[in-house]
């Protein structure tokens, strides 16, 4: 590493006079930006393949490994999913299948989707690549902890992976992992299954603590001349308020995990009440199974909206753009953010109405669930508002966003149903309850994710995606995704409870059966149509069209870069100088119908832009 | 705004009688809440003194060995806000807590379940 | 990065400084280095991965019908014979606030450029650290001898030994890691890694300042910090 030290400063300190020289605007002029507050950052630029690709310290490389690593774990969380409905909808068919295996898929999809797929996409994946560019930094603020990160979380995934492969496989106890059941004997996987979780949440906790300082930190102290917060785009916003909550809720999960460890390992009793077994007494006794489900869900529930802001943030601004309008009410949606995100801190129990806590603390928690409902109403209306006598393009982008803002309703309403203890506690444990969350947190967030893909791709490889295949992928997966889960919100109301293995003979099944096979199918079709995506980028990469600078016509930062695909330090030669923020589209007046943040005031002075 | 600009040219060096006093007074605090026990105050008393012992140690320790009274409100505030989160969460398994005594009391030593 | 001069920005002073602060462009947190704006942020996560812990203990403690053992006495120490309650726990308070006095001069004098004076303080710091942890072992082996366990304790409730292990070890772990660090940033100073506008670190390549003396600070008073509340709801409750 040494010898690369000498090269490692490719830019240039530059004081601060010369930066004001630059923007060629004194004070009282209407173009002056205040100059820079810090010299330029001091950049680690790699010259091996080891430090370039694999020990790289680019946020961007660092976000494409998080995305693929990710990704690679989705499409396990996939084949998981499918083994389980291939159980569902036809019991016995598998022939390998039994109950135990049952759960531990049930349980390791669930822990995977939410917290190794979702959670490393957004902030990792998208995080890493999009922030810098937008707040207009040459790079995360700690690039070495920001590559750490990375790894920390590789080998979470590791760990996680491990856990298929030792005796008793890995842990059965659902992705909530309550004790006592979890970790004794007789829940598959409560041997060296459930260990291996326990120390791989904990690995990405520690990981995610690094990459999350770094993304903080960067927003909060590394914007360009002129970035005000309110002048982010709201994915930053978005990112920025995950971020938040993640440092604050991945605590109560850390020690969660080390308490069920020590439970488990060394025989204490923090989580593990007297429990009888087979007539006898085992070791434990006097320990609060309840307190795991507070701690969890005082994690859990930020993890929702961990998953669902950086969602709420992309989403605005792919609809901005392309309805080539500015996002309706911004300093609205920020609020709405900020808003979610304190408020998803004193929410937690009501996923425990029925867990025999204290019965007074219904009330609350319904009372506080009702109310976070205000902000993200609110944001659903913006979103409408901003599609209304917007200049809408069907493209792809946009058909994807058009269905999460559908799901994302949907799941949204029947949130409210769950979120009151009356209507909660005949719901609950039913498949009423995993048609909610697959709703709200999973296909809504991945519709999100998909048109972000389609939205950025030719900013991180330069080339277009196939619109007709992607249109092909957005139906198939929007239609399918409605045929799984709108007949759940039946299987629950007439009580089919989730978790279970097989309903055998159930009477009050016979009227599900054709429903459970319909969804399988269903089901199976959606995963297939993922691969769709996955042979459109491998083709584009291969026979693409070139995107050219901007394809989009966005104002944000990131698609003006000096060269596409963006180079280590973003920006090349100077940093961007921000006058705006990023929804200026179809301006009154304007000669374009977009206007990059870095327009000064003075080139457009006979347009109503928007104060910012 | 004379003081603000005092503080800002001043940086982060302050005259090193602050940290002396702080340092003597973290001492007597702690000599006070050891007292608390060697007394064996009981109660209400014990744990309001504990309590206000430890929250005056805490506050001087952030307050001027940590720097947070020299430093903005900006960051001060983004520190200090989040422990409300913290705050609902005690209040509440404080009432958790005593709801699960009493269940425990109630099924297991009354014999409720009956 | 932290001399450099904020330029046509106007500080106003308490919440209309915050607004104005937070409206600004650049930067929130005026004039404060990445590093120690992160070490905050990573401070606010671990207090509350600290709170969680006592959270959880005391609603351990709330729920248990069995006697919990009286800290007075389990953690009495025999002072010319005769039983001085929490005598070790004093001790080792002491020691604490007295390493956190000589870290906090030592960032003072590291901020006045005066390497020798910072180099001896943060070594003080380091070994008074090491004095706590030994103090810490022996009281752990002094437990441990008595019969306590993490999963029982002669006492009382069960939980008792569990909370006690772990809130502790946690805690220890932390000042442990302190040590470390402190000791080899104690190196740092007297080798002259900040001195001439700072020599490039190992791992992370980057230039040396007297602001990672601050960081590390911020860090060994937090550690203390949890010690004081540790120390009332542990040992005083």
């Amino acid at each position: 590493m040494s010898d690369e030290i000498e090269n490692k400063t490719g830019y240039q300190a530059q004081s601060s006079e010369t930066m004001n020289e630059y923007s060629g605007a004194a004070v009282g002029d209407i173009d002056y930006v205040r100059p820079a507050e810090l010299p330029e950052q001091d950049l680690y630029h790699g010259h091996t393949f080891l430090t370039k690709w694999v020990f790289c310290q680019d946020a961007k490389v660092i976000g494409v490994q998080y995305f693929l690593t990710a990704v690679f774990t989705g499409v396990v969380g996939l084949i998981l999913s499918w083994l389980m409905r291939l159980q569902l909808g036809f019991p016995g068919l598998a022939g390998f299948m039994t109950a135990e295996h049952y759960y531990q898929f049930v349980t390791m999809h669930g822990m995977i989707m939410v917290v190794y797929f979702l959670t490393a996409l957004f902030l990792g994946g998208f995080g890493n690549y999009l922030i810098p560019l937008m707040v207009g930094a040459r790079d995360m603020v700690f690039p070495y902890v920001n590559m750490l990160s990375f790894w920390m979380f590789f080998v979470a995934v590791a760990v996680l992976m491990a856990s298929f492969f030792v005796p008793g496989g890995p842990t059965g106890s659902g992705w909530t992992l309550y004790p006592p059941q979890a970790i004794l004997e007789g829940t598959p996987g409560s041997g060296a299954g459930i260990l291996l979780m326990l120390i791989s949440l904990s690995l990405f906790v520690i990981g995610f603590t690094m990459g999350g300082l770094n993304y903080m930190i960067t927003i909060l102290q590394a914007r360009t001349r002129g970035m005000t917060l309110m002048r982010m785009p709201l994915t930053v916003w978005g990112i920025f308020t995950a971020t938040v909550l993640a440092m604050l809720a991945f605590p109560a999960l850390l020690v969660s995990s080390i308490m069920m460890t020590l439970d488990k390992v060394l025989g204490t009793s923090f989580f593990m009440p007297t429990i009888l077994k087979a007539g006898e007494v085992l070791e434990y006794g006097g320990g609060s199974p309840i307190l795991f489900q507070h701690l969890f869900w005082f994690f859990g529930h930020p993890e929702v909206y961990i998953v669902a802001l950086p969602a709420f943030g992309i989403v605005s601004d792919l609809i901005s753009v392309h309805a080539r309008k500015n996002i309706f009410g911004y300093r609205m949606m920020v609020w709405a953010i900020v808003g979610i995100g304190a408020l998803s801190f004193f929410v937690w129990a009501h996923h425990m109405y029925v867990s025999g806590m204290n019965p007074w603390f219904g009330f609350f928690f319904a009372t506080t669930t009702l109310i976070i409902a205000v902000p993200t109403a609110m944001k659903v209306y913006n979103w409408i508002l901003t599609l209304w006598r917007g200049n809408i393009r069907i493209n792809v982008v946009m058909l994807w966003c058009l269905g999460f803002i559908v799901t994302f309703v949907n799941g949204g309403i029947t949130g409210i149903f769950l979120g009151n203890v009356s209507v909660d506690v005949p719901l609950s444990d039913t498949y009423f309850v995993v048609a909610h969350f697959h709703m709200v947190m999973g296909i809504a967030p991945l519709m999100v994710i998909m048109g972000a893909v389609y939205h950025w791709f030719p900013l991180v490889a330069g080339r277009m995606l196939n619109e007709g295949l992607g249109k092909w992928h957005f139906w198939i997966t929007f239609l399918g995704a409605y045929s799984i889960y709108f007949p759940m919100h039946y299987l629950g109301f007439i009580g089919v409870p989730r978790r279970y293995f097989e309903m055998y003979d159930s009477p009050y099944m016979t009227s599900a059966i054709g429903m459970n096979e319909f969804i399988s199918l269903a089901a199976f079709i959606v995963g297939a149509a993922q691969f769709i995506l996955i042979y459109n980028i491998i083709k584009t990469l291969k026979t693409g069209k070139p995107a050219g600078k901007n394809p989009w016509k966005a104002n944000s930062l990131e698609w003006h870069t000096s060269t596409v695909p963006p180079e280590h330090g973003n920006f090349g030669e100077r940093l961007p100088v921000v006058h705006r923020w990023p929804y200026d589209y179809s301006v009154p007046g304007a000669k374009e119908d977009f206007m990059p943040q870095t327009t000064p005031p003075s080139e457009v002075l006979n347009t109503e832009v928007e104060k910012t | 705004m004379d003081e603000t600009k005092k503080k800002e040219e001043q940086g982060s060096t302050h005259k090193i009688g602050i940290y002396l006093w702080i340092w003597g007074l973290l001492f007597v605090l702690s000599f006070f809440s050891y007292l608390v026990d060697w007394y064996q105050f009981q109660g209400l008393l014990r744990w309001s003194l504990i309590l206000f012992f430890m929250f005056l140690k805490a506050g001087l320790i952030m307050a001027f060995f940590m720097h947070l009274f020299w430093e903005r409100y900006a960051l001060v505030n983004v520190l200090l806000w989040p422990m409300t989160a913290i705050v609902c969460f005690v209040v509440l398994m404080v009432a958790e807590g005593k709801y699960t005594l009493f269940t425990r009391l109630f099924y297991f030593f009354v014999g409720g379940g009956q | 990065m932290s001399e450099q001069k904020i330029v046509d920005y106007e500080f106003k002073p308490g919440f209309k400084g915050m607004a104005h602060d937070t409206g600004s462009d650049q930067t929130m947190f005026k004039g404060v280095h990445w590093g120690k704006a992160m070490m905050w942020i990573f401070l606010l996560s671990d207090t509350f991965v600290f709170s969680c812990f006592l959270i959880s203990y005391m609603k351990g403690r709330a729920s248990t019908p069995i006697e919990w053992p009286n800290p007075s006495e389990v953690f009495a120490l025999e002072a010319f014979g005769v039983p001085v309650p929490l005598l070790l726990i004093a001790l080792m308070t002491f020691v604490l606030i007295t390493s956190s006095g000589t870290m906090a001069l030592a960032v003072k004098y590291g901020y006045e450029k005066n390497r020798k004076m910072c180099g001896w303080l943060v070594l003080a710091t380091a070994v008074g650290g090491l004095i706590f942890v030994g103090m810490q072992a022996y009281e752990w082996s002094k437990l441990i001898h008595e019969g306590v366990r993490p999963w029982e304790n002669p006492f009382g409730a069960p939980q008792f030994g569990s909370f006690f292990f772990m809130i502790t070890g946690f805690h220890g772990t932390h000042v442990s890691i302190g040590v470390i660090f402190l000791f080899i940033y104690a190196y740092k100073v007297f080798a002259g890694h900040y001195e001439n506008g700072g020599k490039r670190g190992w791992f992370t390549t980057m230039r040396g300042d007297y602001v990672e003396i601050e960081i590390l600070g911020l860090y060994w008073h937090f550690v203390d910090l949890v010690w004081v509340f540790i120390f009332a709801f542990f040992y005083l409750w």
